[in-house]
């Protein structure tokens, strides 16, 4: 019994403590996600759902990058790019655009990017972010391109 | 050997400046722009606090109940097929912006969670379940239907490309 109790008691600290600890390292944190959250705010005044369909052009394969960049671009919560979404799809754009717009904006964030560097590293959030860019245009697409086979 | 806990230190300081000076310019052009860019950050801060309480305690659970080693057992580099589901699954489950989950990643990643794995957790949070009515309702069952999958086997994917660009590094 003994030996049973030597081998649990020293490796676990008290749950409060460990609370504490995670508690601490999300305040060191505070000042990243206020500067983010600032940052969200600022451009969901600035960028405008009317600015952001204006991008749009015509022609599928440029909507496609311009959608994955502007949804990159964009911030706010997701039910705001089904939205503007539906929206450009009542103006006749794409749907490989408007994929790529409504994913990107999920996936990807020019926003939070110095946080994510902060994090995680900046050889990380590099690779991260390009194979998102890449892999929204090819769901994007894909989908689309499913879609159509089906109908 | 025991690791060393680091030092309490603020992260983030430099952006968090440069952002309230962003904030002070654009008052001087229009402060009523910044004024509503407060009252959408103060929203958003409420918003997600819950979220933030809800990372704070997981963290707390997985570092009280699961030892590192457990950690590195089913996420990092032996976790096989079971890590990326894991990944995957709490990709799709987490909620709340990314950012928010920086932290538990973070102690995850400390821990001896792959790097391809966060890739896999980051790509299947495109997938919002609340949000799936709304998403067929905007556009259609089909559409959700395909572009979940492709999500989904997207995530994988790209999880493998971070393995693949890992190795290259090592």
């Amino acid at each position: 019994m003994e030996k049973k109790q030597r081998k649990q008691s020293p490796q676990r600290p008290a749950f409060l403590k460990v609370l504490q600890k995670s508690g601490l390292s999300f305040l060191a944190m505070a000042p990243l996600l206020l500067g983010v959250i600032g940052l969200v705010g600022l451009f969901q005044v600035l960028v405008t759902p009317k600015m952001l369909t204006s991008l749009f052009q015509g022609n599928s394969l440029l909507d496609t990058l311009i959608g994955t960049m502007s949804g990159a671009i964009a911030a706010g919560n997701p039910i705001v790019s089904y939205l503007i979404g539906g929206e450009l799809l009542e103006q006749g754009i794409s749907l490989y655009a408007v994929s790529a717009f409504i994913l990107s904006w999920v996936t990807l964030g020019f926003i939070q990017l110095p946080a994510e560097v902060e994090v995680f590293g900046g050889r990380f959030t590099l690779y991260r972010n390009i194979l998102s860019f890449v892999f929204t245009m090819l769901i994007a697409v894909l989908t689309t391109l499913s879609l159509q086979g089906l109908s | 050997m025991k690791k060393q806990d680091k030092p309490f230190a603020f992260r983030g300081k430099y952006l968090l400046l440069t952002v309230l000076i962003l904030y002070g310019v654009i008052f001087l052009v229009s402060s009523q722009s910044v004024q509503l860019a407060l009252l959408k950050s103060g929203t958003i801060l409420v918003k997600i606090l819950p979220i933030f309480g809800v990372v704070i305690l997981f963290t707390s659970l997985l570092n009280f109940f699961i030892r590192p080693k457990q950690i590195a057992k089913h996420l990092g580099q032996d976790s096989g097929t079971k890590g990326w589901l894991w990944a995957l699954a709490a990709g799709v489950i987490s909620h709340g912006p990314m950012y928010a989950w920086y932290s538990l990643l973070e102690d995850l990643r400390s821990h001896g969670m792959k790097d391809e794995l966060i890739v896999v957790f980051f790509a299947s949070r495109a997938i919002k379940i609340p949000l799936l009515p709304m998403m067929i309702g905007y556009f259609g069952l089909t559409f959700t239907i395909l572009l979940s999958f492709y999500i989904l086997l997207g995530a994988l994917l790209q999880g493998l490309c971070m393995q693949l660009l890992q190795t290259k590094k090592m």
